[in-house]
């Protein structure tokens, strides 16, 4: 898959890390969970720029982790140099993210609907699936317990973008409209960021909509690679903000220097 | 009492058909060299719980020991999906519960303090829930009225962890501290079985108690293993070999070349120091051992 944007000096791994970066500030407390460099990137982005007082815990074990380099595992040591604590995962982890002190959790599927619910669980039906997918790890976990939830993806296609999962692992909006604050759940998916666009979701019916463009994407080919109606914003849609010199200074020389968030692009 | 066993004997504490939980989460300290040995023995029928794992989880069900997996989440990571739980889940060969992280936690929590249940809101929305409704029940408060998901006892005949130290009364050092989940299934267990890097002398628990993570009345035997959680990584001793797993996910494409690597690299070495030197010895493990401690 092409990374380039043609006529820019940055590309779309670079772009949605930048996209995603810019929602956070100093109050967001995140960690990640596996094969989830997109947002690494975007946390320590974050951090180096506009939002130094960001928490993240790499691994959801490292906090305020400062790695040189990200190694091949999100959820490894190998990302978890300069950390001021090693948090012990049932009594402290789970206790920060039921407790709210962790506020901000990115995760993806292999199918994700339009109220940005996923599924990592299997493709097909449960008993006999077509594909058995890793499973949804603390997912169902996490989407229950904080409120500001990011999903991405780096292959927007109807077949991840799907009118109706095989499996929900994790809830987004749930059935959409008040779903979610009827089970008693805090906020909600905020934003979709993929390799062809940004998405949020309308405030009533929760349904994803399109916020902006990635630069030489039609809404056409958003579309089509949606296998739900995308809700479309109000007026013109916007292309997606380009990143600045700086942020992509940054990325490419301090927070991902040896570029691991491309093994999401494979 | 000693609790000091050599790690054939150790592997005898687990029998035929019985629930086993493993310790470890994805790449990090899973208790390898324990699972090799029930592999060596041939134990059958097992029923593995499994929170987050990858490497233990697919040689046990890759040499047939596993009828049934309660899991969270099995995959090698960045470094590829496990081939041969996804095989076994695909085929029938094995039965997959899956679980959110902290639905098994609850489970276990459950388990441990003798509760009916442990209440979360873990889960709610999910199609995790109706998998299992009698083990997950979706609930009200009966004051409020507000949902919450009782996660009901897990109950595990033996639970096999990896740590740094122990004594040979079975007091045992995570030290540094416990990164993972592993005190949940110790906690729940029946039995505990520890591997260690070292063993070390009793006197060194007296002189600092603090450092202690299980007393010894959890545990029911230690056995003395360097290199125990190879290739998945013991912090901050060692990491993990990626060498190792990709080229275990590379075999795994092919099922004449991963009987070869299978027999040569995992089940084939009769002990564990054949094992660590059918993996490249000395030279391997300096590679993995981390240089920042």
């Amino acid at each position: 898959m092409s990374r380039e944007i043609v006529g820019a000096d940055y590309t779309i791994d670079e772009l949605m890390v930048v996209t995603l970066s810019r929602q956070f500030d100093n109050s967001t407390r995140a960690f990640n969970g596996a094969v989830s460099f997109i947002p690494v990137c975007a946390y320590l982005l974050a951090r180096r720029t506009h939002a130094p007082e960001l928490v993240w815990a790499a691994s959801s074990i490292a906090i305020d982790a400062d790695p040189p380099r990200l190694g091949e595992s999100t959820l490894s040591d190998s990302i978890w140099d300069g950390a001021v604590m090693l948090s012990n995962s049932p009594f402290e982890f789970w206790a920060y993210a039921q407790g709210g002190h962790y506020n901000t959790f990115a995760f993806r599927g292999a199918q994700i609907d339009r109220f940005g619910n996923v599924n990592n669980t299997v493709i097909g039906s449960y008993d006999k699936p077509k594909v058995r997918l890793p499973g949804g790890g603390g997912m169902a976990d996490l989407s229950c317990m904080i409120p500001s939830i990011y999903l991405w993806s780096t292959t927007h296609n109807p077949r991840i973008f799907v009118k109706k999962l095989d499996f929900r692992s994790g809830i987004g909006w749930g059935d959409g409209g008040q779903h979610r604050a009827e089970l008693g759940l805090p906020g909600g998916p905020k934003l979709c960021v993929t390799n062809l666009c940004v998405m949020d979701f309308h405030p009533d019916s929760r349904a994803m909509r399109l916020k902006s463009l990635h630069p030489g994407v039609a809404v056409e080919d958003v579309q089509a690679a949606t296998g739900f109606d995308l809700l479309l914003p109000d007026g013109d849609i916007p292309v997606t903000d380009a990143p600045s010199e700086e942020e992509l200074g940054i990325l490419r020389q301090e927070v991902d220097p040896t570029s691991m968030r491309l093994r999401e692009f494979q | 009492m000693e609790k000091i066993l050599n790690i054939e004997e150790a592997a005898t504490l687990v029998s035929d058909g019985s629930t086993i939980a493993l310790g470890g989460l994805s790449m990090n300290s899973l208790p390898m060299a324990l699972v090799r040995e029930l592999i060596r023995q041939g134990r059958k029928d097992l029923t593995v719980v499994a929170i987050v794992n990858g490497m233990a989880v697919d040689w046990l069900v890759a040499a047939g020991c596993v009828r049934r997996l309660i899991t969270g989440l099995i995959s090698f990571e960045g470094l590829g999906l496990a081939p041969n739980f996804r095989r076994a889940a695909e085929s029938g060969q094995i039965t997959v519960d899956e679980y959110s992280e902290f639905l098994l936690i609850a489970r276990l929590r459950a388990a441990a303090t003798n509760l009916p249940f442990m209440p979360t809101k873990a889960g709610l929305g999910t199609d995790i829930l109706a998998l299992h409704p009698e083990t997950t029940r979706l609930e009200k408060d009966s004051v409020t009225g507000e949902p919450y998901v009782a996660c009901t006892p897990l109950p595990v005949d033996v639970a096999i962890v990896h740590a740094h130290a122990a004594d040979r009364l079975g007091n045992v050092r995570v030290d540094p501290k416990l990164l993972w989940m592993d005190n949940e299934i110790v906690n729940a267990a029946g039995k505990t079985i520890v591997t260690v890097e070292s063993i070390i002398p009793h006197e060194d628990f007296v002189a600092e108690p603090h450092r202690t993570t299980y007393p010894r009345f959890l545990v029911d035997a230690v056995v003395e293993v360097p290199w125990g959680a190879y290739p998945t990584s013991c912090f901050p001793i060692y990491t993990h070999d990626k060498e190792f797993f990709s080229a275990y996910s590379a075999a795994a494409r092919e099922p004449e070349q991963f009987q070869a690597f299978w027999s040569k690299r995992v089940a084939d070495p009769d002990t564990h120091a054949s094992f660590i030197k059918a993996n490249g010895g000395d030279a391997a493990m300096t590679r993995i051992q981390r240089r920042d401690v």
